[in-house]
């Protein structure tokens, strides 16, 4: 059994390595978390994902950065690599996987990344098509995958409009789905005009709602947790 | 109080506004200038503004006529039928309800100083259109069977060699008055020695030219003197498709979504050109003819955007990836066909495309710098809304287009504007005290020296100048990111709690605010500067290049930015100070060249071929790349010469050599 000590100190090196891109540090706390039995999921939530946070809130009051920011998810997936093959079965009530790519026309890809890696963290499958994606590559994916949740990024007006049609599609197909889109064009408005169910307009956005999401479910495995130890 | 949104062309300022508030006084909350020398009472109509119909995708806004108080008698008596539609008197309207509003040129008080002003060129005269005199015998019944044509061409081969030249049909209607009126002495145009578009009567030695320049805010226009090749007049203007869109992405999209988008886009620039043509030939008018006619040949660059929108071409799949252009080569067109009012048989010289994103400015600039002639490895940084790369030496040339965004010309920057009067253009801190000296465009002196300032924003020029300084003098890190631990009243806090530098107190300014460089403005620097430099860099991996001989800053502003603040920022990788160039509007210096020199529009279509055209952005290194570029001057790349330049300086601050 891991003291608490010891399990409190190596959340600490994880959340800290995060926030201050050092990914060597990362490397060697997960590394020692997995060494002496930690929960992965643990290190995963109460470590990176709270280094993670604190990276969006620094960004978030811009002393943070693109360059920061994209340094902290180097450090946080170099960390993610070591301690996903460990994790169990989250029992969180919600089955994640998600479709996510760039529009056809469209290949900046950033943003895009910034998202997929908080659903990474998250632990859902992420079927990510990349980008430059012809528009019904998403129908056919989401189909395929059966995912509930699809994510459509663009950077450029011109082919921003391109999501509508995707949207339209989707709702024809398989009206639960969930779908959200992003990139600096986009526009709550925009968002609600053609019917998705969330947006975020840049990668600041983006994070944020992300990071929110992730706070959601860990605090949903928090309740489980209390409720396992309860019964 | 219910509030809506206003956005004012072609400025973009934008912000919310009060319900019943006049169009004016949202002007004036929000640091628009409109022209209103009565103060508002409704009696000088000096303030006319446009109100654009319609919803637009990029503003997300929904504007019209019908959210704004009915027209008012007042106005009824200044509003004229030749004014066109959507006109309101700025001080009459009242707001009820979201509107964008266009601030025509002659509505607007500051006027924007023309940073595109024409330098001289070395070139050998040889233009596309050559005047010839012809001089016949008066005919008599013993030349029954030849007409006036027939002996016009008959005199060309035998007297200059011309064989098998042809005749413009309206060049050919004028021949018949022409010879009689100038007895039998006439003034032929030939074009390439092929076809002849003009007739005047008698013997007639000035020729001019029109050389154009449409960039996506600025459109410029330089009368040549075709004899001696000098730029007799210089004639500016907004680009009159602001309205529709601030950049190409959300011009091409309001093409893409309103029917009749792209006619209205390709009738504004054509209007507007004419415009340009009746002021810079107002000294040509002759006989009731307009002075334009006198213009025998006219050449034009400009982005590929503004390129297939001028001609009509759908701009639809230039707008996306793979990003391919209707037509590459160059193209000639009958002005008459395009609408041009010019001599209307002369053809208009369109310069070719490079690629996709590439445009004919950037082969205009591409044959005004000729890297192609030079052993060195020299990198062109042209700076516009968009940011265009050339690298290379005579053995190789790549182009890159990198988004730069509109940073570099004040736009998206809290106190930005364009480079007009008031805007602060150049820069210095002290590292010591932290505090700033500044300059502004139409005052001769720094700020430190005159009584009454004025400051209203800040241009380009000086947001590069002030960030860099700020850098220098240690008030921002390498990471763009602001030290907070300085004891200077200037270095606080806004209030939406971010960090700023107070560059202008409220006293000094004319908007009655400090003017500040906040965290977000460098930031948005960071991006744009970021951009160029990975750009730059990814062509130098894949060329084989370690560093550059010599760096050209060509673009609009390009000859205002400071080359050391251009540098310390890291703009690009290092080069001696020495050997970095300004050379102003380089793409209009090459559409002045192949107006006078015939070769040089053979030699842009063959260069624009040998450039390669590299896309950058999706290498996969370049987000790696563009990462640590955002750095300052770079996270990771050496700078010996920054290094040693700063030393020399004394500045405290180090950089990696």
């Amino acid at each position: 059994m891991v003291s608490d000590e010891k399990r409190k100190e190596i959340l600490e090196r994880l959340k800290n390595g995060v926030i201050q891109y050092d990914e060597d540090a990362v490397k060697e706390a997960a590394q020692e978390a997995i060494e002496i039995g930690m929960d992965a999921n643990e290190a995963i939530f109460d470590g990176l994902v709270t280094g993670m946070e604190e990276v969006g809130r620094l960004f978030e009051a811009q002393e943070y950065f693109v360059p920061e920011l994209l340094m902290c998810a180097d450090a946080l997936y170099a960390g993610l690599d070591i301690l996903k093959p460990h994790v169990k079965q989250m029992d969180l009530g919600v089955k994640g996987s998600v479709v996510i790519g760039t529009v056809e026309g469209d290949v900046h890809d950033i943003g895009k990344n910034i998202v997929k890696m908080m659903f990474d963290v998250a632990g859902f499958d992420v079927y990510d098509l990349g980008r430059d994606v012809p528009l019904d590559k998403f129908v056919e994916e989401q189909l395929k995958t059966d995912s509930e949740l699809v994510c459509l990024s663009a950077m450029m007006t011109t082919t921003m409009v391109g999501m509508q049609k995707v949207i339209n599609q989707l709702r024809e197909k398989n009206p639960n789905v969930k779908i959200m889109i992003g990139g600096a064009p986009v526009s709550k408005e925009l968002a609600d005009k053609w019917g998705a169910d969330g947006y975020a307009p840049d990668a600041n956005n983006a994070l944020k709602e992300a990071i929110n999401m992730i706070s959601a479910l860990k605090k949903m495995r928090e309740e489980a947790e209390a409720n396992k130890a309860k019964s | 109080m219910k509030k809506y949104k206003v956005i004012f062309q072609p400025s973009g300022r934008r912000g919310e506004i009060e319900e019943g508030k006049t169009i004016l006084e949202a002007a004036q909350a929000l640091g628009v200038d409109i022209e209103a020398l009565c103060g508002g009472k409704k009696v000088c109509g000096k303030c006319k503004v446009r109100i654009e119909e319609g919803f637009f995708e990029k503003d997300n806004i929904q504007s019209g006529m019908e959210h704004l108080s009915p027209l008012t008698e007042d106005e009824e008596k200044h509003i004229k039928p030749e004014d066109g539609p959507g006109i309101r008197l700025a001080c009459a309207a009242e707001i009820h309800g979201d509107l964008k509003v266009f601030v025509p040129e002659r509505s607007r008080a500051g006027k924007q100083v023309v940073r595109k002003a024409a330098k001289e060129l070395s070139i050998k005269l040889d233009p596309a259109v050559k005047k010839y005199n012809v001089e016949l015998p008066e005919p008599s019944l013993h030349d029954l069977t030849t007409g006036d044509m027939e002996r016009v061409l008959k005199f060309l081969e035998e007297d200059y060699g011309l064989k098998g030249v042809s005749f413009d049909y309206e060049a050919l209607k004028d021949l018949q008055d022409a010879l009689r009126k100038g007895e039998w002495k006439i003034t032929v145009s030939v074009w390439m020695d092929k076809e002849i578009v003009k007739v005047e009567p008698g013997f007639v030695e000035p020729s001019y030219g029109l050389a154009v320049d449409i960039g996506t805010t600025t459109v410029v226009g330089y009368l040549c003197d075709m004899n001696t090749g000098k730029v007799i007049n210089t004639e500016s203007m907004m680009n009159p498709q602001v309205p529709y869109g601030e950049d190409v992405m959300s011009r091409i999209t309001y093409a893409m979504t309103n029917p009749d988008g792209l006619e209205k886009m390709q009738r504004a620039i054509i209007d507007g050109l004419n415009e340009i043509i009746e002021r810079v030939s107002a000294d040509l008018r002759t006989n009731g003819k307009n002075g334009g006619s006198a213009i025998v040949d006219m050449t034009v660059v400009f982005n590929t955007a503004m390129h297939h929108i001028f001609l009509g071409f759908n701009p639809e799949y230039i707008g996306r990836s793979p990003f391919i252009p209707a037509v590459q080569h160059s193209l000639n067109l009958k002005a008459r066909d395009l609408g041009l009012k010019i001599n209307p048989g002369s053809y208009v010289h369109i310069l070719p495309i490079e690629a996709g994103f590439v445009g004919a400015d950037n082969v205009g600039v591409l044959i005004a710098e000729e890297p192609y002639n030079q052993d060195e490895i020299v990198l062109i940084i042209d700076i516009g809304t968009n940011g265009e790369l050339l690298l290379g030496n005579r053995e190789r040339i790549c182009s890159t287009s990198c988004a730069t965004g509109p940073a570099f010309e004040g736009a998206q920057i809290k106190f930005g504007m364009r480079a007009a009067p008031g805007a602060i253009e150049k820069v210095k801190i002290d590292p010591e005290t932290k505090e700033c000296m500044y300059k502004v465009i139409g005052k001769a002196d720094w700020h430190t020296h005159l009584q009454e300032v004025n400051a209203k924003g800040i241009c380009g020029s000086g947001i590069i100048d002030a960030v860099a300084e700020m850098f220098k003098a240690g008030i921002i890190d390498r990471s763009g990111k602001f030290n907070m631990d300085l004891e200077t009243p200037r270095v606080r806090r806004g209030t939406d709690g971010k960090p700023e530098y107070v560059l202008a107190w409220a006293d000094e300014t004319s908007i009655g605010t400090d003017i500040t460089i906040t965290q977000a403005d460098v930031r948005a620097l960071q991006l744009a500067k970021g951009a160029l430099y990975a750009g730059a860099k990814l062509m130098m991996k894949k060329m084989g290049i370690e560093k550059l001989d010599r760096v050209v800053l060509a673009g609009a502003f390009g000859s205002y930015i400071d080359r050391e603040s251009a540098l310390t920022l890291g703009m690009f990788p290092d080069c001696d100070i020495e050997k970095v160039y300004a050379v102003g509007n380089a793409a209009g210096d090459g559409a002045r060249m192949a107006l006078l020199n015939r070769g040089k529009r053979t030699e842009a279509d063959e260069k624009a071929r040998f450039v390669e055209f590299m896309e950058i952005a999706v290498e996969p290194e370049f987000e790696k790349e563009f990462m640590m570029a955002m750095h300052i001057p770079h996270m990771k790349d050496k700078f010996p010469n920054l290094k040693a330049l700063l030393e020399k300086k004394k500045v405290p601050v180090t950089v990696k050599g």
